[in-house]
């Protein structure tokens, strides 16, 4: 099964896209802020990260710039979840390395149709 | 397959109502730190996930309305404005709008307020962009008519396509699920020699011919997240009917090995589609998910934090463990495991103990929650009153059970708006009494000996010992000619119907008044108590036990019953010979310890229980030499209780008796014992109250206490 791992600090919006993964068949692992994940990925690998971009203690472009520079990491799709009008962040993010984006309110089949758009 | 998210509606709302507690906090911080960038920052982040949530929930309203503020917030977060004292009101208007957003029907009518306010908003914020647009959500073209097309696309990826995580491997298959692919080309032409080749670098490029009914935005679409990281070429060559009659020859093109910038159309390409491609997933957004039910009523959750359930499931997993063996010891028992298996059960029952603990821990939460609740009141009170008033908080950490944080709330609101409203000078008067302009008030809360302890005080006028006791004649609590202690005084403000202020200020004067501090505090068998100094400001201090639901009881023999006094309220036990008795006129039996006279209740008296020691006790018989006073703390004063033996301290869990029986004065609950009798938990704050005269006078007076031993009692 493919793991994933699900970056957000807003509790309702983690769940709701764990919730989303699951029923899509996914293994999901959760951390509320950038340090959380790069925490929890320690001794572990996952297949693909879904991160939140504004978030306490280390936000997403961090983590994202991060993430690449773990080998297990470097080449693995990363999508940030943005909400809709900021085109500016979406550059940001992209700079960053990451592989594409979930445009927030998501639309949970909408999610998983972007989720086969980067994962093998 | 249907996704409902819709169940996460509640924990949305809980979670917003945090934001909005936080935003509100940090707001009033941004006060004396408008430029402080974490604030902003945090105040940003919780709008911003509330915007994101209500989107999922269809409450559009919330979403508009926290979009406005969003807009707001990041120009003041990236410096383009400054966070005036106009800003922070209009923000922390914005807090009680998102209140009454977050309560209302996904679906209800913007509130009038709610427009203003949000159109004052967007008068601070020259906006340069439509509000909310859906870029992402913009109404496809609608399909043309099961055309084919055939589409030639070049992909052309640069070398850093894999430092963005994207397997181009994907991206072909995803566009080829889109149509028939008639032939997919792959470049090695700039592939370098192995020595020269670098794995994290992308040299291979792709030529895919294919005919689709999708139009070429959706073909483009695939590509969405690389468009910055390679070349896109797609070329739409020709349109072919949906049902095409069978073609006369099917050749396949081969490119040129050359690669060509841009493909030469092949003039043969009439392709057959070995199937009419039917596209099977639409981009077009669903609509959203099904009506959300409104929601029902607010049940009452607590959120525990992870580690504690962490360890709830630890001793969870100790216990069967501990369970086991002992099972396992039962079954196999010979005499000389006896100490073995003591040990095992003993195991258990620190298990069990521990978890008990726990289990009542989980009902236990920070007071800070409640506190900072305050710095609001504080802050509306110094507004509409012109005083300046700062709220200092300490001991945020002390933790409270959660139904006792809920009654908790009124009696403080109170507390502060009396101290606000009432409590603090203006700051002319305050000058001129040589005091700082602003004034101070103090919550504070902590633990002491068992108990916890919250302390509201302020530094301003006191309260007046005059005006209360002319009040107090006035509304007829008191005589005039009353001899009351300054202490006693004070106290009558607790009392129903007391209020000073002349004119019912429309802040504090809503028809409750501090009596209903008083009862709210002693229905968590909690006490008030009250200092004052004119000019100097004044304290309220309410005493609470732990939780409600267990406590450490002393059990004690009365006559035939047993009865629980709770441990906390104990000062000491004494010996009590009847020669120690002194009666007193209007005060009736007391005993006289280290000089001080304390009153006396006999508990078989106050229990209705048969007077068969009071003959003997007359002929001064041994039984009498065997009785004890329990001396208790009962508020302010110290009273004895009579009992016949002490028992032992065991933790008992209270069991409320109002669901069976009526509330009975001098009784908090029962609690049911080892062996399985029920014993009445004396309340003590309450026996305080009780006139002890009138029980200690005749035996005939029967107080309500007899109900619980026979339940028969007069209702």
């Amino acid at each position: 099964m493919k793991k994933v791992l699900v970056v957000d600090d807003a509790v309702t919006m983690r769940q709701m896209v764990s919730f989303t993964l699951k029923r899509g068949g996914y293994d999901v692992i959760e951390a509320e802020h950038g340090q959380d994940a790069l925490n929890k990925l320690q001794g572990t690998t996952v297949d693909l990260v879904i991160t939140d971009l504004n978030m306490p203690v280390m936000d997403g472009i961090t983590l994202i710039q991060n993430l690449r520079l773990l080998p297990t990491m470097k080449s693995k799709p990363i999508l940030m979840l943005t909400t809709e009008g900021l085109a500016a962040k979406k550059e940001q993010g992209k700079a960053a390395g990451a592989t594409g984006w979930v445009v927030k309110p998501f639309d949970p089949e909408k999610l998983l149709l972007t989720i086969s758009k980067v994962l093998p | 397959m249907k996704i409902d998210l819709s169940q996460f509606r509640q924990t949305f709302l809980l979670e917003s109502a945090d934001h909005v507690a936080s935003m509100e906090s940090s707001l009033l911080q941004l006060r004396s730190a408008p430029d402080d960038i974490e604030l902003l920052n945090s105040i940003f982040r919780s709008a911003h996930s509330i915007k994101g949530g209500a989107g999922s929930f269809g409450m559009t309203q919330l979403t508009h309305f926290t979009h406005a503020l969003e807009n707001l917030l990041d120009r003041l977060r990236s410096a383009e404005m400054h966070a005036t004292d106009e800003v922070i009101n209009v923000l922390l208007q914005s807090i009680d709008t998102l209140h009454g957003l977050l309560e209302a029907e996904p679906d209800a009518e913007m509130p009038p307020e709610a427009v203003d306010l949000e159109k004052r908003i967007a008068a601070l914020t020259p906006s340069d962009e439509s509000p909310s647009p859906k870029e992402a959500e913009a109404a496809p073209a609608p399909r043309e008519e099961q055309e084919l097309h055939l589409y030639t696309v070049d992909f052309k990826p640069d070398r850093e396509l894999f430092s963005s995580g994207t397997n181009p491997l994907v991206l072909m298959r995803n566009l080829a699920s889109l149509g028939t692919v008639s032939c997919c080309h792959l470049h090695t032409e700039e592939l370098p020699a192995l020595a020269d080749l670098d794995p994290a670098q992308c040299y291979l490029s792709w030529t895919m011919e294919l005919a689709s009914a999708c139009p070429q935005a959706e073909l483009r679409e695939v590509f969405e997240f690389v468009e910055h990281l390679a070349e896109i070429h797609i070329h739409r060559t020709e349109a072919v009917q949906a049902a095409p009659p069978p073609p006369a020859a099917v050749q396949i093109a081969s490119p040129e090995p050359a690669p060509a910038p841009t493909p030469v159309p092949v003039q043969e390409s009439r392709k057959k589609p070995t199937s009419v491609p039917v596209p099977v997933q639409s981009a077009a957004p669903t609509p959203k998910a099904e009506k959300k039910t409104p929601s029902g009523g607010d049940a009452s959750s607590i959120r525990v934090a992870t580690e504690k359930v962490d360890r709830l499931i630890d001793l969870v997993g100790e216990l069967v463990i501990a369970n086991v063996m002992t099972a396992q010891m039962v079954k196999d028992f010979e005499p000389g495991s006896l100490p073995r298996l003591r040990e095992a059960v003993a195991a258990m029952e620190r298990s069990t103990r521990e978890l008990h603990e726990r289990v009542m821990s989980v009902r236990m939460l920070p007071v800070g929650t409640l506190f900072q609740r305050y710095t609001r009141t504080v802050y509306d009170i110094a507004q509409a009153t012109g005083k300046q008033i700062r709220l200092e908080i300490k001991g945020e950490e002390t933790e409270i059970d959660k139904s006792m944080l809920d009654l908790l709330g009124d009696p403080l609101t109170h507390l502060i708006r009396n101290a606000a409203d009432h409590g603090i000078e203006l700051p002319e008067v305050r000058l001129a009494a040589g005091k700082p302009v602003e004034g101070l008030i103090r919550l504070k809360a902590y633990h002491r000996s068992g108990r916890i302890v919250i302390e509201a005080s302020d530094d301003g006028a006191g309260i007046n010992i005059f005006r209360v006791r002319a009040k107090a004649i006035e509304r007829g609590l008191i005589a005039a000619d009353t001899q009351l202690s300054d202490e006693q005084i004070q106290m009558l403000i607790f009392e129903p119907g007391f209020s000073t202020q002349e004119a019912v200020s429309n802040l504090s004067g809503r028809g409750v008044g501090m009596d209903v501090v008083k009862r709210n505090v002693e229905q968590m068998h909690g006490t008030v108590s009250l200092a004052s100094q004119p000019g100097c400001g004044s304290t309220v201090t309410i005493e609470l036990p732990l939780t409600l639901a267990i406590l450490e009881g002393l059990l004690v023999r009365v006559v035939d019953r047993t009865l629980v006094l709770p441990l906390l309220s104990v000062v000491e036990t004494v010996p009590l010979r009847p020669i120690d008795i002194v009666r007193v006129a209007e005060q009736g039996e007391v005993v006289v310890i280290r000089g001080e006279s304390v009153p006396l209740l006999r508990m078989s008296r106050f229990l209705g229980l048969p007077q068969e020691s009071a003959e003997a006790e007359e002929a001064g018989a041994e039984t009498t030499l065997r009785r004890l006073a329990v001396i208790v703390m009962s508020g302010q004063k110290k009273i004895g209780l009579v009992v016949d033996e002490l028992l032992g301290q065991q933790q008992v869990v209270g069991k409320s008796l109002r669901r069976n029986l009526h509330q009975i004065d001098g009784l908090m609950g029962a609690t049911i014992l080892g062996d399985g009798c029920v014993a009445p938990i004396v309340d003590v704050a309450s026996i305080g109250t009780l006139n002890l005269f009138s029980l200690q006078a005749s035996g005939k007076a029967t107080p309500q206490g007899a109900a619980p031993v026979r339940p028969v009692a007069a209702a």
